[in-house]
C-alpha cells in the first residue's frame, strides 16, 4: 500500500514538477507569476486529444499508434510554445516597466480568456483521451507500476535532466541564468534580453504541453478547468522548492505529489487538494524563500 | 576620433538628467568625467550603452550614430561597460562571469580572450569555479573589468571603479586601467576620486547639473581653482 502510493505520488509529482518549471523560469527572469501557465497545460491536454483524433481520421493511428501519439505530442508542444511566445509579446511585454501588478492582472486575463475560449469551442463537458496506454504493468509484492506510469516518470526525469544540463552548460542556458540574476547587466554584456525572455516562455509552454498530454493519458478525461487547479498546485510546488530555482521546482513538484498521494491514502482522500494548499501556507509562514530559494543578500 | 557626443539630452520621465552634453574621445585616450552626485555622469554612460534612450542628440562611434540602438548591438560594435557597483552575476562562477562577458564573441576567439584576461588577472586562474557573489569587493571589481574586456572592446566605459575599495586596492585598479589603456583600449572613466582620475587621464570633462561645465587636460584641471574648490576639497 505504502509503495503503491509512493509510485502514484511520484507519477503525479512528475507532472507537477514539469508544470512548476514553467512558473519558476518565468518568475526567475521577469519576477512575474504567470497565472496563465496552468491554462497552457490545459491547452496542451486538449491539443493532444484533438491531434490524436485527426491522426486517427487520417489513418495514421491504425498504421502506427506510437507514431500517432508522438506526432500529437510534438504538434501540441509546437502550438503551446507558439502560444507562450505570442502571449508574452502581446500580453506581458507591452506592460514591462509598469507596476508589478499590471502584468499579473494581464496574466489572469489571459487565463480567463483561454479557459472560456476552450469551453466555447470544445464544450463544457469532459473530453476522453481516445487511447489507453496499458501495454503491461510490473507487479511486485502487490505493488503495480503500469507502463504509463513508467513512461511518465522516465520521460519527466529525462526532461528535467535535459533542462538542467541546458541551463547549466549551454550558452543560451547561461544567458538565462545571468538574466535572472541581473537583467540590466545581462544586456550590458551583450545578451539580447528580449530573446532570452522569449526562449523562457517557449520552453515553459512546451513543457506544460507535455504535462498536459501526460495527464490526459493518465486520467483519461480532461475538461476546460483542469488548468486552474493544476496551475495552482504547480505554483505551490515552485514556491515549495524556492521560486526562481529550477532544481527547486523539480524537488517541490515531486514532494507535493508524494504528500498528496500519501495524504489521500492515510488521512483522507476528501482533502486531496487541501494538502497542497496547507503546504503553501506553512511554507509561506516558515520559509518563504522555499527549500532551495536563493537568498537576496549580495556583496557590495 | 573614436567617439563624439553632440548635444545629448536624456531624461528620466519628466526630469532632465542630461541637458546638453557634447564631448569627444580620441583613439587611445583616457578621458575622465568628474562631477558631483546627480551631475549626470552615470546617465551619460547608460545612454552610451543604450540602456537609456536619448531624447535628442547624436552619439557618433567611429562616425556612426549609435544613439537609441539596443544595448547588445552597442556591445557588438565595441563599447563595453563596467557599471557602478560592478554587478557581478552572484550565482555564476568566475569563469561563467567571464564567459558571459564574451557572449557575442565567436567561439574561435573566445579561448584567446579568456587566456588574455586570465593573464591580466592571474588570481582568477585557480578560483575559476568560485561563485562571483563570494568574491571581495576588489576582486569583484577586477572580475567586472575582466568580464568587460571579454568582448574585445575598443572603448571601455568604467563607472566609479574605485568606489568602496581600500586605497591600496583602488591604486591597483587604477594601475590596471592604465595597463589596459596601454594595450590600445580607449577608456572613458567616471570617478568620484577626482584627484586620482585627473592624474590618470589625458583630458577631463567636468559635469554639473547635466551639462559640461569645464573641460581640459587632466593636469591643468588639477590646478584649476574652481575644480580644486568643488571636487578636490582644497
Amino acid at each position: 500500500m505504502f509503495f503503491q502510493q509512493v509510485i502514484n505520488g511520484l507519477t503525479l509529482g512528475c507532472v507537477y514538477a514539469i508544470i512548476a518549471l514553467g512558473y519558476t523560469m518565468v518568475y526567475g527572469i521577469l519576477g512575474l507569476i504567470n497565472f496563465a501557465h496552468g491554462e497552457i497545460y490545459m491547452l496542451g491536454a486538449y491539443l493532444s486529444i484533438i491531434f490524436l483524433g485527426l491522426f486517427t481520421v487520417a489513418g495514421i493511428t491504425s498504421y502506427s499508434i506510437v507514431l500517432s501519439i508522438f506526432l500529437s505530442l510534438l504538434l501540441a508542444v509546437i502550438f503551446c510554445s507558439a502560444f507562450g511566445y505570442t502571449m508574452e509579446k502581446t500580453a506581458y511585454k507591452p506592460l514591462r516597466g509598469s507596476s508589478r501588478l499590471s502584468p499579473l492582472i494581464s496574466a489572469i486575463g489571459v487565463s480567463i480568456f483561454l479557459q472560456n475560449f476552450v469551453m466555447k469551442t470544445q464544450g463544457a463537458t469532459d473530453k476522453v483521451f481516445p487511447y489507453k496506454f496499458h501495454f503491461a504493468s510490473i507487479d511486485f509484492l502487490g505493488v503495480s507500476l503500469t507502463s504509463l506510469q513508467m513512461l511518465i516518470i522516465c520521460s519527466s526525469f529525462l526532461l528535467m535532466a535535459g533542462l538542467y544540463l541546458f541551463t547549466k552548460f549551454s550558452k543560451t542556458g547561461r544567458a538565462m541564468r545571468a538574466t535572472s540574476q541581473d537583467a540590466l547587466m545581462a544586456s550590458l554584456v551583450g545578451i539580447n534580453v528580449d530573446r532570452v525572455i522569449s526562449v523562457t516562455f517557449i520552453i515553459g509552454a512546451g513543457l506544460a504541453a507535455v504535462a498536459g498530454m501526460m495527464i490526459a493519458s493518465y486520467y483519461g478525461v480532461i475538461n476546460y478547468y483542469i488548468g486552474y487547479i493544476a496551475g495552482i498546485k504547480a505554483f505551490t510546488a515552485a514556491v515549495l522548492g524556492g521560486i526562481g530555482s529550477i532544481p527547486g521546482a523539480m524537488i517541490g513538484g515531486l514532494a507535493l505529489g508524494l504528500v498528496e498521494s500519501l495524504g489521500s491514502a492515510y488521512i483522507s482522500a476528501e482533502y486531496k487538494d487541501a494538502y497542497a494548499f496547507g503546504i503553501l501556507i506553512i511554507i509561506l509562514m516558515i520559509k518563504p524563500s522555499g527549500l532551495l530559494g536563493r537568498s537576496s543578500d549580495q556583496k557590495v | 576620433m573614436l567617439l563624439r557626443i553632440n548635444n545629448l539630452q536624456v531624461s528620466y520621465g519628466s526630469v532632465k538628467a542630461l541637458k546638453d552634453i557634447s564631448l569627444e574621445v580620441h583613439l587611445g585616450e583616457i578621458i575622465t568625467l568628474i562631477g558631483s552626485n546627480g551631475a549626470g555622469k552615470s546617465t551619460a554612460l547608460m545612454a552610451l550603452s543604450g540602456i537609456l534612450k536619448p531624447d535628442s542628440g547624436e552619439i557618433l562611434f567611429d562616425g556612426r550614430n549609435i544613439a537609441g540602438l539596443d544595448p547588445h548591438a552597442i556591445v557588438n560594435m565595441g563599447i563595453s561597460q563596467v557599471p557602478e557597483g560592478r554587478r557581478i552575476f552572484p550565482g555564476l562562477s568566475v569563469h561563467e562571469n567571464l564567459l558571459m562577458g564574451g557572449f557575442s564573441t565567436s567561439t574561435a576567439s573566445l579561448k584567446k580572450r579568456l587566456q588574455d584576461v586570465y593573464d591580466l588577472f592571474p588570481v582568477f586562474k585557480e578560483r575559476r569555479s568560485q561563485l562571483g557573489g563570494t568574491l571581495s569587493g576588489g576582486e569583484q571589481q577586477m572580475l567586472a573589468i575582466g568580464r568587460a574586456l571579454m568582448s574585445s572592446p575598443r572603448l571601455l566605459l568604467l563607472d566609479e571603479p574605485s568606489l568602496g575599495l581600500s586605497p591600496v586596492m583602488a591604486q591597483k585598479i587604477f594601475r590596471v586601467i592604465k595597463e589596459i589603456n596601454k594595450e590600445g583600449v580607449t577608456v572613458l572613466l567616471v570617478e568620484q576620486n577626482a584627484m586620482a582620475a585627473l592624474s590618470l587621464c589625458e583630458r577631463a570633462y567636468v559635469l554639473d547639473s547635466g551639462a559640461v561645465k569645464l573641460s581640459g587636460r587632466g593636469r591643468d584641471l588639477i590646478n584649476d581653482d574652481q575644480v580644486k574648490k568643488a571636487y578636490l576639497g582644497k
